[in-house]
């Protein structure tokens, strides 16, 4: 990090900081480091950094954890996973208590292991949890697309990727949302382009930048967010990331993204429904959806009394809520903030931030 | 979870390559970039080289702020 640079930046926003501004992040990195570096401690008062719902673990729905254990129990297939999701529970425990419990539960670093791990144990089927934002789809779909041009039959995936664009449309739609200014996810934008995110500017009059994740280049995205605030620049975009980030993205990427997958309605947890904004196999790689090929009971969603819903929509923060490192904590989440490592109020809990 | 990290490619094996990731070194895939070679770093997430670096913008981010502050001005008239 450039000291005399991030000096130099902070004296500069905080300068500008006449009036309270709000500017949100929507990726578990971004929320991840801004804590870490202490920055809403560096800055005045009146900059809010808010997290929005950037980390995949926390919004993946309940029933989807519970519908991994149901799989388990009943068809006895390995669940192959990554590791930020093995500590998550559904209504009925997480997968580590499935483990516990004798069931076959692995974790992974990479999607592209599975194909080794089926071909070696043809005889065990094999169901990976896909999980993630747009940076992970083209790997899953890789693997789903490399399984198949191997003939490999025992590899099954229980997908639940999910998409940016739907989401910041329904924060933005919310009439009482308060963000001010945008931080774009710099590796969603790596291989959707940053050309994904403009609408931000056109549709919601609200600037926004695409940024990376040191912290010069997250302070050089608040700088630029915050003086275009000031400057009434509503519409303004910049792609802060151009060292990874070009204008379209990774072609070959989205190629095998537009192969392997169709758009669908998702379920965001804490949040609900939300229109075309997940990722389903399509019809060509349907014989590796695991949701159709393991049938198990759908089991119903129990209410929390947690301010999560807000706290994802950027209308509070983990600090607001009543349960905040109360009742709600690591150790016994209530929400989905405070269940992944990379959620806000996890994340809040863990570095004793005063917001 | 959508974390990435630059490694340098050390060698290559289509499809995956050698790379070193902050002085640990590892084997990747790397079929979704474009004619890869030895000595160029890549963006890797979860075990694939997502993007090559544009090495015109790595080095010096203090620069690219000052071109930020340029093009607007520039703008700005």
């Amino acid at each position: 990090m450039d000291k005399g640079l991030a000096r130099y930046l902070i004296n500069e926003i905080n300068l500008m900081a006449t009036e309270e501004i709000k500017i949100m992040e929507v990726c578990g990195t971004h929320t991840q480091m801004i804590s870490k570096l202490g920055l809403r401690s560096l800055l005045a008062p009146k900059i809010k950094l808010l997290s929005g719902p950037g980390c995949p673990v926390c919004v993946t729905d309940e029933r989807y954890i519970d519908r991994a254990i149901e799989i388990i129990k009943k068809y006895d297939v390995t669940i192959a996973t990554f590791g930020d999701m093995i500590r998550v529970g559904g209504m009925e425990g997480s997968l580590l208590e499935a483990k516990g419990k004798g069931r076959d539960v692995r974790i992974i670093y990479s999607p592209l292991d599975l194909i080794k791990m089926a071909e070696e144990n043809r005889d065990r089927n094999i169901v990976f949890l896909g999980i993630g934002f747009e940076t992970t789809a083209p790997v899953i779909a890789l693997t789903i697309k490399t399984a198949a041009e191997r003939g490999i039959e025992n590899l099954f995936c229980l997908t639940a990727i999910k998409l940016m664009p739907p989401i910041l449309d329904y924060i933005l739609k919310q009439p009482s949302h308060n963000v001010g200014g945008l931080i774009c996810p710099g590796h969603v934008a790596t291989i959707k382009g940053s050309d994904y995110f403009r609408f931000i500017g056109v549709d919601y009059c609200i600037p926004a930048a695409v940024c990376g994740f040191e912290a010069s280049d997250i302070l050089i995205g608040i700088h630029y967010l915050v003086k275009q605030i000031r400057q009434n620049k509503k519409a303004a975009f910049k792609n802060l990331y151009r060292r990874y980030v070009r204008s379209q993205g990774n072609p070959i990427a989205n190629q095998l993204i537009e192969d392997v997958f169709k758009v669908s309605c998702g379920v965001w947890r804490g949040i609900g429904r939300v229109e075309s904004s997940t990722l389903d196999l399509n019809e060509k790689y349907a014989r590796f959806d695991a949701k159709q090929v393991f049938a198990v009971e759908e089991k119903s969603i129990k209410s929390t009394s947690c301010e999560c819903k807000d706290i994802l929509l950027g209308n509070r923060t983990p600090k607001e809520c009543k349960l905040f490192a109360q009742l709600c904590n690591p150790v016994k989440p209530y929400g989905p903030c405070m269940i992944s490592s990379e959620g806000a109020c996890a994340i809040a809990y863990r570095y004793r931030e005063e917001i | 979870m959508c974390i990435a990290v630059p490694g340098e490619i050390i060698d290559l094996f289509p499809p995956q390559a050698r790379v070193k990731l902050m002085g640990v070194e590892t084997t990747i895939n790397i079929q979704l970039i474009e004619s890869p070679k030895i000595g160029e770093y890549v963006l890797v997430h979860g075990g694939c080289a997502i993007e090559k670096i544009n090495r015109a913008y790595f080095d010096d981010l203090f620069n690219i702020f000052i071109s930020i502050i340029d093009e607007d001005e520039k703008k700005d008239g």
